[in-house]
């Protein structure tokens, strides 16, 4: 039912601007938050968080603390059902607080209650641990040594899900393979090998986490700052085993969260300790522990790759191996391993591919499903040596992707079958777009990255229904994180019962009214709660057919349900309103409808060479894109400005169109932030160095761009309402390979090491070196000062060489 | 020892007894119920926190509440009138410069305070006057034309 594509879709076609039902309330401040609750007898939480990698807990005493003025709770692993719990089913390798051994800085230890936050300071201040220190296991390739200390002693003894292949300090391997690439590549006339390196990076939202928890009879509502209600609802249920529908999980509001709110994170802390002091208990994180401590960070990474070619350019094979920094507990990375192949496998034609994802655990913060995760690393790595390999045939980078991208009909990485020339048309206008600007100045240029990104089929529900007065409510499960896809549920409803959406209020983001969802990840809340919308208003929309059948006694056939109200076709004089009918359905059965959406199955594929599947082995209705960003090198100090970025998206179609550009602008901008400026720097202890937002900056208004938006629009066969697609995380992937491409261009000299930082460009012109040679090990003790700045180029893997 | 802090909050006379550490974010917050203005860092660094201190913007969490004794304060929550959003504000929701919304108190008290500067502030001068409020959603484009055509709007000119 793929209806025809349309190039250049233009915000302005959505016709008068799109006011957020939820706007109001944040621009006067009326807006309460989690943090914002008044709760009448309110205690403050406080965590004791390890602040050492790795070490094993000697003595852990709360004698002192729980003994101080206005404490009223002090809470170990002692204190809570002693089991683990898994992220997603994945890997059930963690306990609420450290039992033994603390495996990062950020682990929690110890939780208190207090009447005052500065009683909990204080008795947090006062708990007696003694730990013996143990060697931090930093370096992902080091950790995969046999002979490496492990981050888990037992992890062979964790429950986990039965796809997941691991073994030592590999919590999971994924691979993708189609043909034979050693083969390939032993004939291949051109044979390019690279390495890139990625640091790890915060998804920062601007709310930090907050939890508050008040428990009646034995029934916990907690009010949370998460993404994924349902999830933090199921993890709270089983790491302290109490059914699920004993416990609510309420988002107010949410400031944000780029994925740093998915997954289940201080619910049950706060409950069990509300539980303990018998009142409700909030808990707020501080910034720095916002960065030390919830489980989401970006996924360091150290990607090599090996391109085969024909000579004229035709992309013949690839071999490629990605070390993900996991972190200290798995979370969700070994699904998103699988992600980050498939990410460098891309949207292009490769007949023999054998890649292959480690996920490494370490002593560091553990990493997970920051938005789109592992796919701007492994696009700024694959897209840059994309460039590399355009110049070693002798073509130019348009040119080259033009040549490679998927068509119509093409088959991916594990033979589905692509939908659309969205990967080439996207280039085409970003290019097209791009070069309409003024001519380029010194030491300007231009560079562009292609990419694609998966929609997440899921289950999702909703309700709607229509009250006395024939205004229309939705209930839903999902949630509003800011994108405003909630926001935008009644553009859809409306549109199915010829309602206008500002006639429908939304019900959102409470486990206790709307059916489950999977919450705002994975840019699915479009893709499937629009679809559960869309099925939850047909059926009401056939209920207020067959009333009006009734009234207007005519055929049902023959009614037309639009503006407010059912017509007969061809009288229009003969119309009963949806007000009308409302007040009839009051007296007997209602106006109700329910949808589940039913999640698409994944398109038709053969991964069965592939290990590690986790359902990203082929990726439903994918997103393409395409992002030019124009950017000027002050050779003298290495500082990249970021003067445009062009972003070229087939979104299959646009529901929303200032939603949609809202993502892309918020996007790119967040991109560019991952590209040239953020990413922590640990030290030799295994700490991090820049926990906060003096020492990693993100991108101001100054320093942020001009972006132009484009959409192209090739409806997706088995996508979201109306073939959409995903669009929450397709404009984080491509810019920062984009900006990469633009500094070699500008400057002949390539940074293979994100982000790329005035320092490290600076270091790529003067020295040649690109980065990528220091690995992800950590910073000596006073590396920043010993780094040899005559340092030579580094040795093979890095940089191109060919036979 | 609690000592007496009187002050304006939006044109209202308030009072409270503090203990002279805290910050005037802590008091709007904890002490007035103003819970419009957010706590996003701590640090002075994201300016989620920022309010008009006799006209002038202010981050709120690294200014002691005492050091506000006497003097006008405006917040978030003082910017409409009784019967219309400010136009800011509705430039904002008009224009795509709210997502999540945290950012937006201090942006709009940053984009206030420009206004009664620079009545016609260029691109850049909106650039740089909210260079102190991070926004994670939005990449600022939004926010910038927002305020560009609020600017307008007070102005008197077409918008």
């Amino acid at each position: 039912m793929t209806e025809p594509n349309r190039r250049d879709a233009q915000p302005t076609d959505a016709g008068p601007p799109w006011i957020r039902a939820d706007g109001e309330a944040k621009a006067t401040g009326q807006a309460r938050y989690t943090a914002d609750l008044a709760v009448a007898g309110l205690a403050h939480a406080r965590l004791l968080l390890a602040g050492r990698a790795h070490a094993r807990i000697v003595r852990l005493d709360t004698t002192r603390a729980r003994a101080m003025p206005g404490v009223l709770a002090v809470l170990t692993q002692d204190d809570v059902p002693d089991r683990r719990y898994a992220s997603y089913g994945l890997v059930a390798d963690r306990t609420l607080f450290a039992r033994d051994v603390v495996r990062f800085e950020g682990e929690v230890v110890a939780a208190v209650a207090a009447l005052t936050p500065e009683a909990a300071t204080a008795a947090v201040a006062a708990i007696d641990v003694e730990y013996e220190d143990l060697p931090p296991i930093l370096d992902v390739e080091a950790a995969l040594d046999a002979a490496s200390a492990l981050v888990h002693d037992d992890a062979a003894a964790y429950r986990h899900d039965p796809n997941i292949v691991s073994g030592g300090n590999l919590a999971s391997r994924s691979t993708i393979v189609k043909g034979d690439a050693t083969a390939a590549l032993a004939t291949a006339p051109i044979v390019v090998r690279e390495r890139y390196v990625a640091d790890m990076a915060h998804p920062v939202p601007i709310e930090p986490h907050s939890v508050t928890a008040e428990w009646s009879g034995d029934r916990v509502t907690i009010h949370s700052s998460t993404q994924v209600p349902f999830a933090a609802r199921a993890g709270t249920a089983d790491a302290l085993d109490l059914p699920e529908h004993r416990i609510r999980i309420v988002v107010s509001h949410l400031g944000g969260g780029f994925g740093g709110k998915c997954d289940f994170h201080f619910e049950a802390h706060v409950a069990a300790l509300a539980r303990a002091a018998r009142r409700p208990v909030r808990l707020v994180l501080s910034r720095r522990e916002e960065f030390i401590a919830p489980d989401k960070v970006t996924h360091a990474m150290v990607v090599d790759l090996e391109t085969g070619l024909a000579s004229d350019g035709t992309i013949l094979a690839r071999k490629a191996r990605l070390l993900l920094d996991c972190g200290a507990y798995a979370s969700d990375t070994p699904a998103i391993g699988q992600v980050a192949a498939m990410m460098i496998a891309g949207p292009y034609r490769i007949p023999d591919l054998e890649i292959e994802a480690l996920s490494v655990y370490t002593n560091r913060t553990p990493s997970g499903s920051v938005r789109a995760p592992s796919g701007p690393q492994a696009c700024w790595a694959v897209e840059q040596h994309h460039d590399v390999i355009a110049a070693r045939v002798g073509l130019d980078p348009v040119e080259f992707r033009w040549r490679n991208l998927v068509r119509d009909g093409d088959e991916g990485p594990t033979r589905q079958r692509h939908e659309g020339n969205g990967a080439r048309e996207t280039l085409e206008l970003a290019v097209e777009r791009a070069l309409a600007g003024p001519p380029l100045g010194p030491d300007e240029a231009i560079g562009v990255a292609s990419g694609w990104w998966f929609s997440m089929p899921g289950p999702s529900g909703a309700f709607v229904r229509i009250e006395s007065d024939g205004s229309g409510r939705i209930v839903t499960g999902a949630q509003e994180n800011g994108t405003g896809a909630v926001m935008a549920l009644p553009i859809l409803a409306a549109e199915e019962l010829g309602m206008r959406p500002e006639d429908f209020a939304i019900t959102y983001q409470d486990t206790d009214s709307g059916p489950y969802d999977g919450g705002s990840s994975g840019s699915q809340t479009t893709f499937n709660n629009g679809r559960a919308v869309v099925d939850a208003a047909r059926e009401v929309r056939r209920q207020l057919l067959e009333l009006a059948a009734q009234a207007l006694e005519a055929n049902i056939d023959d009614l037309v349900l639009a503006d407010g109200a059912v017509a007969v076709t061809g009288s229009p004089d003969r119309r009963v309103t949806i007000a009308e009918l409302a007040s009839t359905a009051h007296s007997g059965a209602l106006l109700l409808g329910r949808g589940s959406g039913s999640p698409p199955e994944l398109p038709e594929h053969d991964s069965s060479s592939c290990v590690g599947r986790f359902g990203f082995e082929a990726f439903a209705s994918p997103t393409f894109f395409c992002h030019a960003a124009r950017v000027r090198v002050d050779r003298a100090t290495g500082l990249v400005r970021v003067l445009k970025v062009v972003a070229a998206t087939d979104v299959g179609r646009v529901v929303n169109a200032p939603g949609a550009v809202g993502q892309m602008t918020g996007g790119v901008v967040m991109a560019l932030g991952n590209a040239t400026l953020e990413g922590t720097v640990y030290g030799a202890d295994g700490r991090q160095r820049n926990a906060s937002l003096l020492d990693y900056k993100l991108l101001t208004s100054a320093d942020a761009p001009e972006i132009e938006v484009h959409f192209v629009e090739n409806p997706a066969s088995n996508g979201g309402p109306r073939g959409a697609k995903g669009v929450g995380e397709p404009p984080i992937v491509p810019t920062a390979a984009a900006v990469g491409n633009a500094i070699a261009a500008a400057t002949g000299a390539r940074v293979r090491r994100l982000p790329m930082t005035p320092e490290r460009v600076w270091r790529a012109l003067t020295t040649g070196d690109d980065g990528a040679a220091e690995g992800n090990a950590p910073l000596g003790p006073r590396a920043s000062t010993a780094t040899p700045t005559g340092a030579t180029v580094p040795a093979a893997p890095a940089g191109a060489t060919s036979r | 020892m609690p000592e007496l802090l009187q002050l304006t909050v939006n044109g209202l006379p308030l009072s409270a007894m503090i203990e002279p550490g805290r910050t005037l974010l802590r008091v709007l917050r904890d002490d007035l119920g103003r819970t419009g203005t957010k706590e996003g860092c701590d640090d002075s660094e994201c300016g989620a926190c920022m309010v008009l201190v006799d006209g002038r913007p202010v981050n709120s969490c690294s200014y002691l509440a005492l050091q506000a004794s006497g003097r006008e304060i405006t917040t978030v929550e003082g910017l409409a009138s009784a019967d219309a959003l400010h136009p800011l504000q509705r430039a904002f929701l008009e224009g795509g410069g709210i997502q999540c919304g945290f950012c937006t108190p201090g942006m709009l008290i940053s984009a206030a305070a420009l206004i009664a500067r620079d009545p016609d502030p260029s691109d850049e001068a909106i650039r740089d006057g909210l260079a102190g409020n991070l926004c994670r959603c939005t990449g600022y484009q939004p926010i910038v034309a927002a305020v560009r055509r609020a600017a307008a709007e007070m102005r008197g000119d077409p918008v």
